[in-house]
């Protein structure tokens, strides 16, 4: 069963979809807590059968599809693609246990077990189609999260959504069949094997217009400023479990693709294209902090927020050596909980309240003091306090980057600056003061179904913000491939220059730890 | 010994989360009890181990687990007890202890009575963290930490607008510095390779001077924002929206040190960096005296003792810039006692005058308090640095230093800074406890405090007094084991007690000269019509010289409009309206050649007839192009093209 656990990964969710029409309404939920479970505990069991020692990928599978243009179904997971997967096993599970009484409850499981299937299928494809296939299938299912259960502007947002998304991916799409036509005439077949691809070293220029092709595709999802426009619009019609998967696990398809394709494919574009990158990344992080100060609605923060944050974690994976590529993955998952956790808070106060408007809150520490509190440290988690999730990921990735710039990180610390200000101030307007509005007096404190997810995602935030070694060493494990790989295909100079070689480098680390 | 190291550091953790269990439930006298005895229990531990790192043991130094490691960074939970570490040890523990059991009796009534030690004891495990780090990272967890908790105890009374914008203020205004410590261990770990103390800064002797610079500039504007160096003071002062044992607490004895413990601890650094460390002395001196200024005339006892700590943390810099670590470090040490006494005094006064802070409105209160005034008046004469208190041997020893080493104006600054804080301190004295009765007319009835906060106040009375000539000569031996060794002594015996005797003189006139001013019968309640208060000096200083409103006008309010405009003008109006433009460009297109397909029979006819004349003009354009290409690549190219 191992050897095909992915394809069981991807494929059980949409199985149990399929059997989801047959299943009674009113014994839906228990079937999509099952099925949920049941899939984190497979992704649970792929994580304890993952051999930490072992960089490559894993658990790899290979079925022929259309042998003729060498496209085939290839699955493999390493330490970058690993936790992502059981981010997204982990999330959906605990969205469909917490998911509030909505209309069509049946419909909004089934959707979201097949979105569970593309979120998977994409992190765990190692072929160029097949990962287009499941890029691509994972838009219809939010598409209709926020188009069937959204707010009053609905239709518009989810169409903007789809449109914008999907119109980056075409020309991502472009830019992998010319890799594959390429890679057919330097060595006379066809493949779309990611693996096969990273084989190939191709002469700068070509680098450049392929790295392009696919940024377009990488930084629409993300969403990278000046992209990101749909993100708010997204987030602020979504319903809330649309919110938390969208910021949890699809913004990271984005930032996930930047490892798995641009990095390896075209080390010298990307060595040629770090400062531009760097430079829109902190536009991202300060433009969009302040921005989200802006704000009154409270979910349109936290999606400022993500945009934000974001901006650091392709900070980190452009810093292009160890330090800031492990820290961007793990700022992904970092972010994946927090940002996640965020859109879960607010759905709370926003089923009791049908508000997200700031200034009907107040004084709500007073009212429901374990939601003030749980907020409370998820906001800290959010400004990068120590010891909790976020602030390992971000400081391994501001920390790499500072090898490639002074000043540019200097810049885009401010991250922890602007950060601080958005968050306590909505903070201040929505728990502190005194209760004024009378509807606000009686609020109920978060109750246990709302606690079923709120508390697993405080325990991880805090306990991989101490200790984040069972997830740090395999992202290392891999991050160290993907560098000394991206050095070792450099042609330029600068580019030699700029990625380190890590094997030289793990010689002086053992040295050094023996000094200690 | 490793033991004990993990109770002095684990002892308020365990505390903390106790306390956090009952949060939820109404005021239970037993939480603030079995907080204050695990609290104590760290200090008894840090007692046992100042014993053994006195005795000439071995440092003691454990390694928990890693934290995180990737790449060539490798940071452990690494914690280290050696003769710097245990001062902040002891201090930070025999502080907080006495301020837990002082807090029992004067958070008595207030609701968020267990939340108050869960944070109170948060803070002192943050602290523990900070000081006992072995490495820069740790620090980094204990300097963020000890600013969450700020945060929450500033913010405590949050139904208070005044108490969540201090604490909103101090956490961002801190921020920014952190930004500056981050750099600055970034710069570090790139440099040296590790962020090990030892490590780095047995690497930092071979790195060249510039790289030392920036090194040294950064950690230090990290230091500044926790120690509220100017231009990042302005935190500190409306801090004291905290109840008042976190005021003692943090904003006076232990948080606020923490960036004269950075400097102390990367002493090997700024060794190596005398230009910085210049530069750190003059800051100093500068904030010793401007935040003295301010103390001058402000009508809030709390302030004037936030501005005379503000103003004491410039003394320990400009100790510590001039490279006399030990000496900032000793003052540290005292003026934590000292300091602390002197807040909890003045929570004493509050809690009698329910919460009044002016001192104007108090008077006489002598009478009634007599102990809290015993207390708060040696306290004041420990600070304002009398022989034999404590203030006169730490205090006039950084003196000395800026006179040996021949840094004149800074000697002069601080002796003024000296008079300045001898007025200020006996001021409030005089305004609260001597003179005419003023609050009696204004319907306050005070009472003294509970008798235990009282009795929980005396060992730091007693450190106030005797700390001086006790312990300066053993603690010089023990911590120049690790910090260089330089003793100040002025070469000349004449020149010595002229200047010890002239500065004892000097800041007893300023004493009398206080009491003389304020202990009149004609002290009144100012109400802004004295000459005094139109003055254009008294304006200045009473606004703080217009720095919190520089900010607010010129950095705070910008930045909100700068969002707002980012946000309505350019996110919707320029990022957003270009999308849908682009989009609306489209479905306009469309519309508009709709009637192409309209199944009008004429209509098409029309348009096959336009389609196939284009086509036919087409063709024969290509057609004439590919039968003359050689001519016309000869025109092209004669263009130049």
């Amino acid at each position: 069963m191992l050897d095909h656990i992915l394809s069981i990964l991807i494929f059980f969710p949409m199985v149990a979809g399929i059997f989801g029409f047959m299943v009674h309404k009113d014994s839906m939920r228990a079937y999509g807590v099952a099925v949920g479970v049941i899939e984190f505990s497979l992704s649970l069991w792929l994580w304890f059968a993952f051999d930490n020692n072992v960089s490559g990928m894993q658990f790899m599978e290979h079925l022929p599809l259309v042998p003729a243009f060498g496209i085939n179904y290839i699955l493999g997971v390493d330490g970058i693609s690993l936790f992502i997967i059981i981010l997204a096993a982990f999330f959906t599970m605990i969205g469909i246990a917490s998911l509030p009484d909505t209309k069509d409850v049946k419909n909004m499981i089934i959707t979201l077990l097949f979105l569970q299937m593309t979120m998977i299928g994409v992190f765990a494809a190692l072929d160029a189609i097949v990962f287009y296939v499941f890029w691509e299938l994972s838009l219809v299912p939010m598409l209709y999260i926020i188009g069937a259960w959204g707010g009053p502007r609905r239709i518009y947002a989810s169409i903007k959504f789809f449109l914008y998304t999907f119109t980056g991916s075409l020309v991502m799409l472009v830019g992998m069949l010319f890799m594959a036509y390429f890679f057919y005439q330097a060595t006379g077949t066809w493949s779309f094997a990611i693996l096969d691809w990273y084989r190939l070293i191709l002469p700068e220029s070509f680098q450049l217009w392929l790295f392009a092709a696919f940024f377009v595709g990488f930084a629409i999802k993300v969403p990278m400023f000046p992209f990101h426009t749909w993100l708010p619009y997204a987030h602020g019609q979504a319903p809330t479990i649309g919110s938390v998967i969208l910021a949890a696990i699809l913004l990271k398809m984005g930032t996930y693709a930047f490892i798995r394709f641009s990095l390896p494919l075209f080390p010298d574009a990307s060595v040629y294209f770090m400062y531009p990158i760097a430079i829109i990344a902190i536009i991202m992080i300060i433009y969009t902090a302040m921005v989200a100060y802006a704000q009154k609605d409270v979910k349109q923060v936290v999606a400022y927020s993500s945009v934000s944050h974001m901006g650091v974690i392709v900070l980190g994976t452009f810093a292009l050596n160890v330090e800031g590529i492990s820290g961007s993955v793990f700022l992904m998952l970092a972010h994946g909980v927090v940002s996640g956790a965020l859109f879960l808070l607010v759905g709370v106060i926003y089923e009791r309240r049908h508000t997200k408007m700031m200034d009907q809150f107040g004084g709500l520490a007073k009212v429901m003091p374990r939601y003030a509190t749980i907020f409370g440290l998820m906001m800290m988690a959010s400004v990068g306090m120590p010891l909790t999730i976020n602030f390992v990921g971000e400081f391994l990735s501001l920390l790499g980057f500072y090898q490639q710039s002074h000043i540019l990180t200097l810049l885009a610390g401010i991250a922890i600056i602007v950060g601080a200000i958005y968050m306590l101030a909505a903070y201040k307007k929505m728990f502190f003061g005194e209760v004024t509005i009378e509807e606000n007096r009686n609020l109920p404190d978060v109750n246990k179904r709302e606690l079923l997810a709120l508390i697993p995602l405080a325990m991880i935030t805090i306990w991989l913000g101490i200790y984040p070694k069972p997830v740090l060493g395999p992202i290392n494990n891999s991050a160290e491939a993907v560098v000394q790989l991206m050095h070792n295909k450099a042609t330029s100079e600068e580019a030699k220059l700029r990625i380190p070689n890590v094997s030289g480098v793990v010689i002086s680390k053992t040295s050094m730890k023996e000094g200690h | 010994m490793e033991k004990y190291l993990y109770i002095a550091l684990f002892a308020p953790l365990v505390s903390s989360l106790f306390a956090a269990l009952f949060t939820a439930t109404p005021k239970k006298q037993f939480v603030g009890i079995v907080a204050s005895l695990l609290i104590f229990s760290a200090f008894v531990a840090s007692t046992i181990l100042l014993t053994h790192v006195l005795g000439g043991g071995e440092i003691v130094h454990v390694e928990l687990m890693t934290w995180m490691e990737t790449g060539n960074l490798y940071i452990p939970f690494g914690f280290v007890v050696d003769e710097i570490s245990i001062t902040m040890m002891m201090v930070v523990t025999l502080v907080s202890t006495i301020v837990h059991i002082y807090s029992i009796g004067y958070m008595d009534h207030d609701t968020g009575f267990n939340r108050f030690f869960s944070y109170l004891s948060a803070f002192v495990f943050s602290m523990m963290i900070l000081v006992m780090s072995d490495n820069f990272a740790g620090l980094f967890i204990g300097w963020e930490g000890v600013g969450l908790c700020s945060w929450l105890l500033i913010g405590f009374w949050y139904h208070k607008e005044s108490a969540t914008w201090a604490a909103n203020e101090a956490f961002i205004m801190n921020r920014v510095a952190d930004l500056g410590m981050l750099i600055g261990i970034f710069l570090v770990f790139w440099n040296t390779g590790t962020l090990q103390y030892d490590g780095a800064f047995a690497a930092m002797a071979n790195l060249d001077t510039e790289t030392l610079t920036w090194i040294g500039i950064f950690l230090f504007i990290g230091a500044m924002g926790k120690s509220a160096q100017f231009p990042l003071h302005t935190w500190l002062a409306d801090a004291m929206e905290g109840p008042t044992p976190v005021s003692a607490l943090i904003h006076a004895a232990t948080m606020v040190t923490a960036g004269v413990y950075l400097v102390v601890r990367s002493n090997e650094l700024y060794a190596l960096i005398p230009n910085v460390g210049l530069f750190i002395a003059s800051l100093g001196a500068f904030v010793a005296i401007f935040a003295a200024t301010m103390a001058l005339v402000n009508r809030d006892i709390k302030r004037v003792i936030a501005y005379s700590t503000l103003s004491q943390l410039g003394y320990m810099f400009a100790a510590a810039g001039l490279g006399a670590y030990w000496v900032a470090l000793f003052h540290l040490m005292a003026h934590a006692f000292f300091k602390a006494l002197l807040f909890l005094g003045g929570g004493n006064v509050m809690h009698a005058l329910s919460n009044e802070l002016d001192p104007f409105k108090m008077g006489g209160l002598g009478k009634t308090m007599k102990g809290t005034m015993i207390m708060m008046t040696l306290a004041s004469v420990a600070l304002a640095g009398i022989f034999p208190l404590a203030g006169f041997f730490s205090k006039d020893l950084i003196l000395e230093v800026a006179f040996v080493d021949h840094h004149f104006i800074i000697y002069t600054v601080l002796l003024l800074t000296a008079g300045l804080t001898a007025f200020y301190s006996f001021r409030i004295i005089a305004l609260i406890f001597h003179g005419e009765d003023r609050h009696t007319a204004l319907g306050f009835h005070p009472h003294e405090a509970y008798k235990f906060m009282l009795v929980a106040m005396s060992p730091l009375l007693i450190l106030a007094i005797i700390a001086g000539f006790t312990f300066k000569m053993p603690y010089f031996e023990m911590v120049t084991q690790l910090l260089p060794a330089t003793e100040y002594h002025v070469h000349s015996q004449v020149a010595y007690w002229i200047m010890t005797i002239g500065t004892q003189l000097f800041v007893i006139a300023s004493i009398f000269f206080a009491y003389k001013k304020y202990m009149s019968p004609s002290i009144k309640v100012p109400d802004g019509t004295s000459k005094m208060e139109n003055s254009f000096a008294y304006k200045l200083l009473i606004n703080q010289y217009y720095i919190p409103y520089f900010y607010e006008e010129y950095l705070v309010k910008p930045y909100r409009e700068l969002s707002t405009i980012l946000w309505e003008k350019v996110d919707q109006k320029i990022v957003d309206a270009t999308v849908d433009g682009i989009a609306g460009l489209i479905h306009a297109t469309g519309e508009n050649t709709r009637d192409m397909q309209s199944g009008n029979l004429s209509t098409m006819l029309k348009w096959m007839v336009a389609g196939t004349i284009v086509l036919l003009s087409l063709a024969v354009v290509f057609g004439l192009s590919v039968r003359y290409s050689g001519e016309i690549t000869t025109i092209l190219s004669g263009l130049g093209v």
